[in-house]
């Protein structure tokens, strides 16, 4: 099990079932489906940017679960095209959180005893032999492509990461970076434009 | 083709092309818990809207209670007590309330006999004077 996993078990959120969503009311059934199929739009790529800023997938994971229910409770009722630059806002807010929490934790670990890392790991034969199947070139080489982006996209700082992320993977524009990342748009273009430079330089021109 | 994409350059698009596929990629398990969040929040959302409109309905109810308590506080409202207030808080106000109600201290009052009292003294400065 791993260490930071919050996320409720499926037997354990009966608030989850559709059964317990009163859809009497046409307008409101019309608002949840459409949160349903915004949050169902962005959950992927909101993964990812979580990811991509984290660099652990539980603590990605939640940090999308929290921007889900905080968007639900408090601005479902806005105009949904006011959703997509309001989630991104209070996913960024929460990985800043989880990362100054995750600085203060590496603070105090620092002084307790050394422990390995791999101690809660079992080691999975079936999970890491080689598969026998051979992969066709064309994944291997988008594999490595997509290794060496993620790579280089960690070692962005962390304005340039966001801005890209959300421009690129996203698809925002300007005023809506501006809005999810709380800064002016001069700034993103800026983070955006250096974040492009760097990518370039460590990668080259990238194929896909 | 979104609306950032005619500013895109081939590195940029070629970039989002891998991340989107990155994404595509994402695990079962990993979908299955985005599912469950995105349930979670669906109900959470359903529930605040619920609970708003709850209030609206009971608002009647909790307007009527209000107000009966209202007037039941008001209905067995003491009124103000009036007993008399101690000036400067130097003597109480029972005692002249005394000498008011006291027929013996009004009598005493009107017979006044200033030139008695003033013989009386002359008379004791006298014999202070005369002793000495």
């Amino acid at each position: 099990m791993p260490e930071f996993a919050t996320l409720a078990s499926p037997y354990s959120m009966p608030a989850a079932l559709h059964g317990d969503v009163d859809l009497t009311d046409p307008e409101e059934q019309t608002q949840t489906r459409a949160l349903n199929q915004f949050l169902a739009g962005v959950e992927l790529k909101a993964f990812k940017i979580a990811q991509a800023a984290l660099r652990h997938e539980d603590d990605a994971l939640d940090a999308v679960q929290d921007a889900m229910l905080q968007l639900a409770r408090a601005y479902s009722a806005r105009p949904p095209e006011e959703w997509k630059p309001l989630f991104y806002r209070i996913l960024e807010n929460r990985i800043r959180d989880m990362q100054r929490r995750r600085t203060v934790r590496g603070r105090i670990m620092a002084w307790l005893p050394v422990r390995g890392e791999d101690d809660d790991e079992e080691f999975d034969p079936v999970a890491q032999a080689p598969s026998l199947e051979p992969q066709p070139v064309r994944r291997l080489e988008l594999d490595e492509a997509m290794g060496a982006l993620e790579q280089a996209l960690g070692r962005l700082p962390r304005r340039q990461q966001q801005a890209f992320l959300l421009r690129t993977l996203e698809g925002l524009d300007v005023a809506e970076t501006a809005q999810a990342m709380g800064c002016s748009e001069g700034s993103v273009k800026t983070h955006y434009f250096r974040a492009v430079q760097a990518l370039r330089a460590q990668l080259g021109e990238l194929h896909t | 083709m979104s609306r950032v994409d005619e500013e895109l350059t081939q590195f940029e698009r070629n970039a989002r092309a891998i991340l989107e596929e990155s994404a595509r990629r994402i695990d079962a398990r990993t979908r299955s818990r985005l599912n469950q969040a995105r349930q979670a929040a669906l109900a959470a959302a359903g529930t605040r809207r619920r609970s708003w409109w709850a209030s609206f309905t009971l608002m009647p109810a909790g307007a009527v209670a209000a107000a009966l308590l209202v007037a039941v506080v008001l209905w067995h409202r003491e009124p103000a007590p009036t007993t008399p207030v101690a000036l400067d808080g130097q003597h109480p106000a029972v005692e002249d309330m005394e000498l008011l109600t006291d027929n013996d201290s009004i009598e005493l009052m009107e017979e006044w006999d200033g030139s008695f009292y003033e013989w009386a003294a002359a008379q004791s400065d006298g014999g202070a004077e005369s002793n000495s």
